[in-house]
């Protein structure tokens, strides 16, 4: 979920560490090149030393020279050699690692040589003596990045560690300020997505007046319409719901007095059958509407699935008997998810009574209660040996009104709004209702809803 | 004539329904309020309360609350269609019968035929039953455990009746639905009959022995006589 996040910053963090760590190899594995401008002092530096050296050599002799050279090392950690024209050495310390140098000097017009390596900087260069011939005086000079490490490795740890604990805060905050509005957007988008039409994305990051400040009061505006819309249309059906109950309360007891005092017409049946119709759809639609309307307002508890499937099963049983069908019923051990009973039992029996609806007669409809543990859901799945939907009508079923063939739902009665309903009170429960036509034929709905993490888990009559 | 009081805010529907009520031998009173349908329903003038759940002022469960804590009378809520939460929470408070709103009048002349049939039984019926520490009243429809009083609705008397007439065998929910509520289960997923004996239950009290009403699943109910004089 965080992947976006961790993306920028990886790349941020790994860009900077890199490029850093580039830097520093090239500047310390770079051999020969001394800039310029170092040279003049590089080379006045080495003379000094060098002069004193010579100065050494001719009123001391060798012996003179290795005590100044010794001495140089100690007070000014300055590693250095005296060398013969020839390239033999007279004194100083690992004098071999000079060799290239000195010929690279003696081979020069100036007579002087530059090296850099490992980030130390080392001269060589001609020095005149009064009485004889030159000498070649080499020498190495701490410069660079490793004079300002220093040679101590405790330290270099240090500085490395300080290098990356800042270079990923920064990367840290550079990645959240960027991915902190998407995410955010995301997590506005998904409670909209599931519903909760109040939902708005954080104010804070609205101020932003970057494009993603931008994209947020968009979307803010745009969540605002969809509620204003989808409340609206709610609010008419709701209210027409209502305004409808009431006239249509008198009209069925004025007809029914008018039938009183009229006597026995037919007619009079056919309109109490349509009434009777018409107040069912009206429940409906109210029922309808008011989950529509109250997703966040719904008391959900844990409740054990299994005991309230059984239940509505078994009050099935006896509506399939009249109706020479049968229920067969098949669960694992005790589910338990948490939702609401009253709303739920009435989904499920929705479902069981449309499958007893469409069964042929004579046939059995079949439930099954599990458990799939991948996906930590409960799957109710019921199953009619009916004509079944034809395929691309499967998604309309669940549609308010919505009837597969019309004349077969007038002579059976219902007012297209079961599954509705039940479609609804599923997703109030976080779960999702599919369709499908089994192989064999016949309707087969499969509910799935999350099972309650048990660890919340409160025993309940259910 | 039997008086019928009805607490409805809906003028007109009320007027048709008196006149409708009329051709049957009842007299309605129509109160548009449930202030006042509480002051009219606690007179103890009317056999039978008819209580609408949607009434401006105080609400139809309020109203119904108030008066169960004074009264045993029968009660009828009308519910609206799609309200079921109301439905049931009616019944729990105390409510004898639900109707969905709009409703059928000749549904409703049944209701009421039956909830009278039940309440005038007296007569007929034998003095006194008992089973276990449960003793009853039928005339003065009072029910005892040992020695102290039930504070039963009539529904609830008449489903403890039915139970103690066959204590010890099952009756199933369509056999109580017909005795007690005097008409047929309405479809398979009518529970009315249920929370009347949940609401039974738990005015009977846990027996350490177990439930005095056991369900039995797929048939109905069974009551079991227990005998622990004074134990709640």
């Amino acid at each position: 979920m965080r992947s976006l996040f961790l993306k920028i910053f990886l790349w941020f963090w790994g860009t900077a560490i890199l490029t850093g760590i580039a830097l520093i190899l090239s500047f310390i594995l770079q051999r020969g090149g001394v800039p310029d401008r170092w040279h003049a002092a590089l080379k006045d530096a080495a003379g000094i030393y060098g002069r004193a050296a010579v100065g050494e050599m001719e009123r001391g002799g060798a012996a003179a020279v290795t005590a100044y050279l010794d001495d140089l090392s100690r007070t000014a950690h300055t590693q250095a050699c005296l060398f013969y024209q020839n390239g033999t050495s007279v004194a100083g310390d690992r004098c071999d690692s000079f060799r290239s140098l000195i010929e690279r000097a003696a081979d020069s017009s100036g007579h002087s040589a530059f090296d850099i390596r490992y980030g130390l900087v080392r001269v060589a260069l001609q020095v005149s003596s009064h009485n004889g011939p030159p000498y070649v005086f080499a020498t190495q000079l701490p410069a660079g990045p490793r004079a300002a490490l220093g040679p101590n490795p405790g330290g270099l740890a240090l500085h490395w560690i300080v290098a990356f604990v800042v270079s990923g805060l920064i990367c840290y905050l550079l990645a959240r300020y960027l991915t902190r509005p998407i995410l955010q957007l995301q997590a506005a988008s998904r409670q909209l997505a599931a519903g909760k039409l109040e939902t708005r994305a954080a104010t804070d990051a609205g101020r932003r007046s970057d494009e993603l400040g931008e994209l947020i009061r968009d979307f803010n505006t745009m969540a605002e319409r969809i509620e204003d819309l989808v409340s609206s249309q709610r609010q008419l059906v709701s209210d027409v719901s209502h305004e409808l109950r009431s006239p249509l309360a008198r009209l069925i007891v004025a007809m029914d007095l008018a039938r009183e005092r009229k006597g026995g017409d037919p007619a009079f049946d056919r309109m109490e059958k349509d009434f009777e119709r018409l107040s069912e759809m009206v429940g409906r639609l109210l029922t309808v509407a008011r989950l529509d309307a109250a997703s966040a307002s719904v008391e959900m508890k844990t409740l054990n699935l299994r005991a309230l499937v059984a239940e509505v099963v078994s009050d099935a049983e006896f509506a399939a008997r009249e109706r020479q069908r049968s229920v067969r019923f098949s669960a694992g051990a005790d589910l338990y998810i948490h939702g609401n009973a009253d709303l739920l039992r009435s989904a499920i029996e929705n479902i069981v009574l449309n499958a007893l609806r469409y069964t042929a007669s004579g046939t059995a409809i079949d439930i099954l209660l599990q458990a799939d543990t991948a996906s930590a859901s409960a799957q109710l799945t019921v199953r009619d040996h009916g004509p079944g939907v034809p395929d691309k009508e499967l998604q309309n079923i669940f549609r308010p009104f919505y009837r597969v063939d019309n004349a077969r739902d007038e002579q059976s009665g219902g007012a297209g709004l079961g599954l509705a309903i039940t479609d609804r009170v599923i997703r109030l429960h976080r779960g999702s209702v599919t369709a499908a036509n089994a192989a064999k034929g016949g309707l087969e709905l499969q509910v799935t809803i999350p099972i309650a993490d048990l660890a919340q888990h409160e025993p309940n009559q259910h | 004539m039997e008086r019928i009081l009805i607490v409805d805010d809906d003028v007109g529907l009320c007027e048709v329904l008196a006149e409708r009520l009329a051709t049957e031998g009842f007299s309605l009173e129509a109160v548009y309020d449930g202030t006042r349908g509480l002051e009219r329903a606690r007179s103890a003038q009317h056999a039978l309360v008819i209580l609408d759940l949607m009434l401006p002022g105080l609400t139809g469960l309020e109203v119904l609350r108030n008066l169960r804590a004074h009264s045993g009378i029968p009660v009828l809520i009308l519910t609206a269609r799609g309200e079921d939460v109301d439905r049931i929470l009616g019944l729990e408070i105390g409510a004898d019968d639900y109707l969905p709103k709009p409703f059928n009048p000749r549904e409703l002349i049944a209701r009421i035929r039956a909830v009278l049939r039940r309440t005038s039984q007296h007569d007929t019926a034998t003095a006194g039953l008992s089973a276990g520490d449960i003793s009853l009243d039928v005339p003065a429809r009072e029910a005892w455990i040992g020695p102290r009083k039930l504070h039963l609705t009539s529904v609830e008397f008449s489903l403890l009746e039915a139970f103690l007439e066959r204590a010890g065998h099952v009756v199933t929910r369509e056999q109580l639905t017909e005795t007690v509520l005097g008409r047929r289960v309405v479809g398979p997923f009518d529970r009315v009959i249920d929370v009347h004996v949940s609401n039974l239950r738990k005015k009977l009290g846990d027996s350490p022995a177990g439930d005095r009403i056991k369900a039995v699943r797929g048939a109905g109910y069974q009551f079991v006589p227990r005998s622990e004089p004074g134990k709640k």
